[in-house]
Order: C-alpha cells, then structure tokens, then sequence
C-alpha cells in the first residue's frame, strides 16, 4: 500500500490551477519544478492549511481529505510535520520551547526522543537561545526538530536547502539524510535543485504549471527533457555518482560505475557516495579511444536519446548513469552519432565540481 | 500637597474609572480587535462604523444618546435598575459606562493593530504542530500581539482619565460623583478656583505619565528576546 495517496484539483482566484495525482511510495519523495508550479501548494493541501475544492488525500489508512465524502481534517489532527522553506519559528520562545511546542501529541508511531533530535541535529547548547539570534543553519535545524518531534507519520519540507549557500547546503542535506535514516519517516519535499532530487529522493513528481509532468524515479524522471524547461534554458546539466573516492597518490579518484574517474582535489573528508557537476559543454565525444591527450578521463558508454535544443545538440551517453554531451549538429553528422553508437567520454578533470 | 475631600474623590474616582474601563473593555477588544484584523466577513464595514462611532460623533452628543439609553425611565436603563440594582445615569457606572464607550475604538484600533502584525503564517505553523485554535490563540497570536494589548489598554485608561463630554452628560449631577477633568471644571469657576486647580493638575500629568512608563517597561520586557 502506498503511503501517501495524492489527487486534487484547486483553482485560485488568480486562475491558476493545481490538479496533481501522485501516490509516495518510496521513503523520500521529491516534487521537483521550476517557481510557480504549485508545489508548496501541494504542501499546503497536505498539511491542510490549504483545503483544495476537489481533494481526496489518503495517508497511510486514513483519509487527510475526501471532499466528495465532505471529510477535511484540521491541521493540527492530521500528524503531518511541517518545516517551512522560512522557518515560522515562534519568536517569543526559546529554542527549547519551540522544539518541545508540538511534543504533547501522541502518534500511533514510538515516540521521538527530545535528546536524540538534539544529538542528530546538533542543537546542544542552543536550547536557551532565541530564534532571532540563530543563524540560517541553526534555524533550519530547529524547524526540522520541531517538526520532528511532534511525531509525524509524514514530513513536509518547503525548499528546504533554497535559503542557504553551497557549503551549508551539503551539511544541511547531511542531517536530513541523518534523520531519515534514524527515524525512518516518510518525507516528502519541494525543491527546484536537481543535485539535492537525485542525491535524496527515491522518487520524483516533475511539476510544471499545477501539473505533473514527470513521475518516477529521479534518473528517470530528471532525464526528460520538456518538463525541466530545458527548451528555455541552458540545457540538461550533469550530476554524477561516484563511489569509492579517496586520494591515490597525488591524484584524487572514484569509480564511475566501473570506470576509473579522476577527481579534482577534494577538500576535507568526502562524502560517500560523492557527486560531481560539470556542464554538458565540458564533455568531448570521440568514435575512438585516443591516447596522449591532456584530458585524464577518458569514459566509454553508449549513445542513447539524442535532443535538439537551443541551437545544440545534447546527447545523452549511458555510461552506467546518464551523461549529457553537447556537441554542435556538424559533428553529429560527421560523427554518424545515433542512437546506439560506441563512444569515449573525455572529461577534463579541472571541469568537475565536486558535490559533498 | 493638601487635597480636600472633593479632591480626593475624584482622584480615586478617576483611577477606577480608568483602570476599571481597561479590565471591562479588553475581553470584548481583545475579540474584536482579532477578528478585524484575521477575519473578513460580509458587513464587516459596518461593524468597523460602528467601533469607529464614538471617535467622530461629538462626545456630548454620545453623552447625551447614553443618558437616553440609560436613564431610569428608559427601557434598558430601566431594566438594569429594576433586575440588577444598577443605577448607571448619575452614579458611578455611568462614569464608566461613558469612559468605556468614549475610549474603546482607540483600545480596538490598537489591538488590531497588534494582530494584524503577527504572521499568519506562525499561526499556521502551530496548527501543523498539533495546536488546536484556543492553543494557538494564547500561546502564539495573543503573545506576539502582546505590544499592540499593551498599547490599546494605555491608550484607553489614558483616555478615560482625560473623558469629559460624554461624561458631563451622562453622569456629573452630583458631588460626589466626580472625576478630576470634572472637578476642574466645576473650580473653574469659583472666586478661588484657578489656583486651587494645580494640585489636581499635577495628578493628572503624574497618572498619565505613569501609564506611558508602564507600557515602556511592559514592551520592554517582552521585546528583550525578540530582537536580540
């Protein structure tokens, strides 16, 4: 049985229109879109501060709304946490008081320990302080805490990595996969960035204009071109996982599926799995494996869909995982690329920009 | 300072009429204030005209409508003498009574005033959290709007001690029956009356400037978190 069941119809005054279906089966879902796709509005008629005209929402067993049988469940009866992409903390209460403010409700799941929040989100020492004092981090941490321990059987999260810069980003998104893992409750949140989607989510609602245009797993879902808007923008970008990493002599390196990628220094500790960006721009194709060039990372694969897109080319290579190349049409032609075809990946190791 | 037992009188009767219009106005304010400022409802306007009235109509002219309405030939004021033994016109409760009405818009104002700066979106929080409405209301709405309770209750005690329209046609027929704005007035007039005016002036700057500290202090205190 799936765990959260999602098919509503809403129209705003402004006449746009959400009207999404959806079933969460996975542990972390994502709904993923460009601004102004209605996503944190889908949060809304889930949490149930937003009560749609048309809605049937089934969590688990039990019916969150079911407007045809008249059933619309205040939001403070539904055991749906929330973590707000700005935090809502309560200004007038301590940290202390904002954490435990939700805690009196009894869900059917084992209770969530107030310490172990504050062990696994590191709120030590912050529970006398107040909300307008906190940094961005430290805020995030306690809205997802407060969320926490109201006992959820489902957590919302609105954008929840926007708001912050790269390097909190990562740190931010190591605590949520901590949480996940200690609590194993089923979250679903919003989020526009496509690295976060893949390196959280097990599963992906593409959202465009209140509809689902997408749905699947992320690689899957991700890869479409049309509903990322894509037509309108720099293209697809890509994100890939690398295992295995760690320093080899002087050269940082990772298993790329099977294959051997070097990696660009990489600073502190890394992060198992690692991701690495580059643009598809950075990736040159070849027919052969050509020897004695400066480009270290030479990755075999096989062409797979191939896109016209603002004036280029991206073809998408299955290296194991996904990888986008642009090339110019020309080449396309000289090459004879087609789906199918044998090439060489070359990656020069400076264009990686490594991911946690 | 020497005060005679006029004096006196209406001094006390000046520091209950104030503090007693604050205790009875703010159930009622507090209420209004939150559904004006939350709420929007079909004749919403008309009950703002109604709030509003006491702030434009000229105070002895409402003086006047309330001795109308609570005269003891007139049904209400009647009824209220007959069933509870209050006597409004003339007596004590009819200085309350006219403070009370004269001061309550400006008590609403700033109470709605006080809500409509507290986000919804905070409310909206503590109900995901499991907060039903009453939990809601007093531990987040009604704390955060806190300055704006504080700022409505100062405004309106100040504005009962400072009440004298309404007041001179609904309740001042008596002696003992004074407030301190009422009293200077009926010394105005007397051979020696100008000079023994001051030391009930000096009381009045003293009340007033006491209630301002008072909120300062109360604002204070609760805004020492909030910014910090």
């Amino acid at each position: 049985m799936s765990r959260l069941d999602f098919n509503c119809r809403h129209r705003f005054p402004s006449g746009f229109e959400v009207d999404l279906a959806f079933e969460a089966t996975g542990l972390v879902t994502a709904l993923f879109g460009p601004s102004g796709s209605g996503k944190t509005s889908v949060l809304g008629m889930i949490a149930g501060w937003l009560r749609p005209q048309f809605g049937r929402i089934r969590l688990g067993s039990r019916w969150l709304d079911d407007s045809p049988a008249g059933i619309h469940l205040p939001a403070e009866r539904r055991q749906v946490g929330m973590v707000f992409q700005d935090h809502w903390l309560f200004p007038h209460m301590s940290v202390g008081d904002n954490l435990g403010y939700g805690q009196r409700r009894r869900g059917s799941r084992p209770p969530i320990r107030f310490e172990r929040v504050v062990e696994v989100l590191e709120l030590e020492g912050l529970s006398s302080r107040y909300p307008g004092s906190l940094s961005g981090g430290e805020r995030q941490r306690v809205a997802l805490g407060r969320a926490l321990l109201s006992n959820p059987e489902l957590l919302l999260m609105d954008e929840p990595l926007a708001a912050l810069d790269e390097p909190l980003k990562l740190r931010v998104l190591s605590y949520l996969e901590r949480v996940v893992a200690e609590w194993n409750i089923p979250t679903l949140f919003v989020s526009h960035g496509q690295a976060e989607v893949r390196r959280f989510a097990q599963q992906v609602v593409v959202m465009e204009k209140g509809r689902a245009v997408a749905k699947g797993a992320p690689e899957e879902a991700l890869g479409q071109p049309t509903p990322l808007g894509w037509t309108h923008s720099a293209g697809p970008v890509n994100l890939l996982r690398i295992d295995g990493a760690a320093r080899r002599g002087d050269q940082w390196s990772g298993r790329l599926g099977g294959q051997e990628l070097k990696l660009p220094e990489v600073h502190g500790a890394p992060s198992h799995p690692l991701f690495v960006r580059f643009r598809p721009s950075d990736v040159t194709l070849s027919l052969e494996d050509v020897q004695g060039l400066s480009t270290r990372n030479h990755v075999r694969g096989v062409v797979g869909r191939m896109l016209e897109l603002a004036g280029g080319f991206f073809v998408a290579v299955d290296v194991g995982q996904i990888l986008w190349a642009e090339v110019t049409p020309a080449a396309v032609r000289d090459l004879g690329l087609q789906p199918g075809s044998q090439v060489t990946c070359l990656i020069k190791t400076r264009s990686l920009e490594v991911l946690g | 300072m020497e005060f005679s037992a006029a004096e006196w009188s209406a001094i006390h009767n000046s520091l209950r009429v104030g503090l007693l219009v604050v205790l009875v106005s703010l159930p009622p304010g507090v209420c209004l204030g939150y559904v004006l400022a939350r709420h929007r409802f079909p004749g919403k306007w008309l009950l703002e005209v109604a709030v509003n009235l006491a702030l434009v109509v000229p105070p002895v002219v409402t003086g006047y409508l309330l001795l109308q309405v609570f005269k003891p030939a007139a049904p209400v004021g009647g009824f209220l003498g007959r069933a509870l033994g209050l006597k409004v016109a003339f007596e004590f409760p009819g200085l309350v009574v006219a403070a009370a009405v004269m001061s309550f818009p400006l008590m609403v104002r700033a109470i709605r005033l006080g809500f409509q700066s507290v986000d919804p979106n905070l409310e909206t929080a503590a109900r995901t959290l499991g907060a039903g409405w009453w939990r809601t209301f007093f531990t987040v709405s009604l704390p955060l709007a806190r300055n704006g309770v504080i700022a409505g209750s100062v405004l309106a005690y100040a504005r009962s001690l400072g009440e004298f329209g309404a007041t001179v046609m609904l309740a001042s027929q008596r002696e003992g029956n004074r407030t301190i704005p009422l009293l200077v007035y009926a010394l105005k007039d007397r051979p020696d009356g100008l000079a023994s005016i001051w030391p009930l002036v000096a009381v009045s700057l003293l009340l007033a400037a006491g209630a301002l500290v008072a909120s300062e202090v109360l604002e204070r205190k609760g805004l020492r978190h909030e910014s910090a």
